[in-house]
């Protein structure tokens, strides 16, 4: 659609599209920051959990051998990489289908996202996690 | 008030011109190879030459496109966007471009962890323990941030389309996503390069 913009010196026309989609809820964008954010934080945890005990470290390590190619070689990094991934998509999902049709105070949640992505990068600064798990 | 305050690019990308994006990323990395020919020139003789040169080369042109995106994100944050679908289009890119390097990463961790006294992690804890345990471990946590932070940014774009514009909590959250995503992805770049300049895969 062509919007015609009078001005004080001259007559231009605007290309001015209106948007194609429906209203949509702020639901969806909430669930996925907070979906990114679970996401985020269950490696902070579960890397704390690896570096506070040997038996979680190795079944993590077994989960990450469950399908990843080469997770022999990545060690348990690779498990950690595929629940933080199973967290992050399944939370995602849930909360989508949840929240598809709620109109949430989007920036409440922004605050929230924000909080949590702070933990989760405070927990991952290695003198933190070492601390933490007691070396 | 003048006529260029009025000018907005409200219009969605398309399919076409997602595709046309992808294709010229992947040519120019072929143009690339071709020119730089012999192939192992380009890759390097070690053993994890394939791996780190794919890492290095998806991470450095993500850094372009997050680059990129970091100013439309700060444009988007102010209201004053005019390039809407050029937004979507680096969103959707980087979030593949992330996808891709840790790809790579993950296969080049196997190189960099390798227990024989040689490997990088090796050599680092034998002589500069500190830069396997702080610098390089936090590094391979935070670069992963990069992936849902994209793709949440992406499916947002999308979702919503325009209307993202119209809504200024909408607008502020894709701003703080593409902006975060951009902060680690310097965090996990900077580190990776001085790591890779330390001691090599």
């Amino acid at each position: 659609m062509n919007t015609k913009l009078i001005t004080q010196d001259r007559e231009v026309e605007v290309a001015r599209t209106p948007p194609a989609t429906r209203h949509r809820e702020s639901g969806p964008a909430v669930a996925a920051i907070i979906s990114a954010m679970l996401g985020m934080l269950t490696l902070a945890l579960v890397n704390l959990g690896t570096q506070a005990s040997k038996a979680f470290n190795t079944w993590v390590h077994g989960i990450g051998k469950l399908w990843m190619p080469g997770a022999e070689g990545i060690g348990p990094y690779s498990g950690k990489e595929t629940l933080s991934a199973l967290v992050w998509i399944g939370s995602w999902i849930v909360l989508h289908v949840a929240l598809r049709n709620r109109d949430l105070n989007l920036g409440r949640w922004l605050i929230v996202f924000l909080i949590g992505i702070g933990i989760a990068t405070t927990l991952l600064w290695p003198p933190v996690f070492e601390y933490l798990a007691g070396h | 008030m003048s006529a260029n305050e009025h000018l907005e690019e409200r219009r969605e990308a398309s399919t076409a011109s997602l595709a046309l994006v992808v294709g010229i990323l992947i040519g120019t990395a072929f143009a690339f190879l071709a020119a730089t020919a012999p192939f192992t020139h380009l890759m390097g003789h070690s053993r994890a030459a394939v791996a780190s040169a794919f890492h290095g080369l998806s991470a450095f042109l993500y850094l372009i496109v997050g680059t990129i995106g970091l100013y439309l994100a700060w444009r988007l944050w102010t209201g004053r966007i005019r390039a809407f679908a050029d937004l979507q289009l680096l969103a959707t890119v980087s979030a593949t471009l992330s996808f891709i390097a840790i790809l790579f990463g993950n296969w080049l961790y196997i190189y960099y962890r390798a227990t024989d006294p040689e490997s990088p992690r090796s050599w680092f804890m034998a002589n500069m323990p500190m830069i396997h345990k702080i610098f390089f471990e936090f590094k391979e946590f935070v670069a992963l941030f990069t992936l849902p932070l994209t793709v949440a940014a992406a499916f947002i774009l999308w979702y919503y389309g325009a209307h993202v514009l119209d809504r200024k909590w909408m607008r502020y959250t894709v701003a703080v996503l593409l902006a975060l995503s951009f902060f680690y992805l310097v965090v996990a770049f900077g580190l990776g390069a001085a790591v890779t300049k330390l001691r090599p895969a």
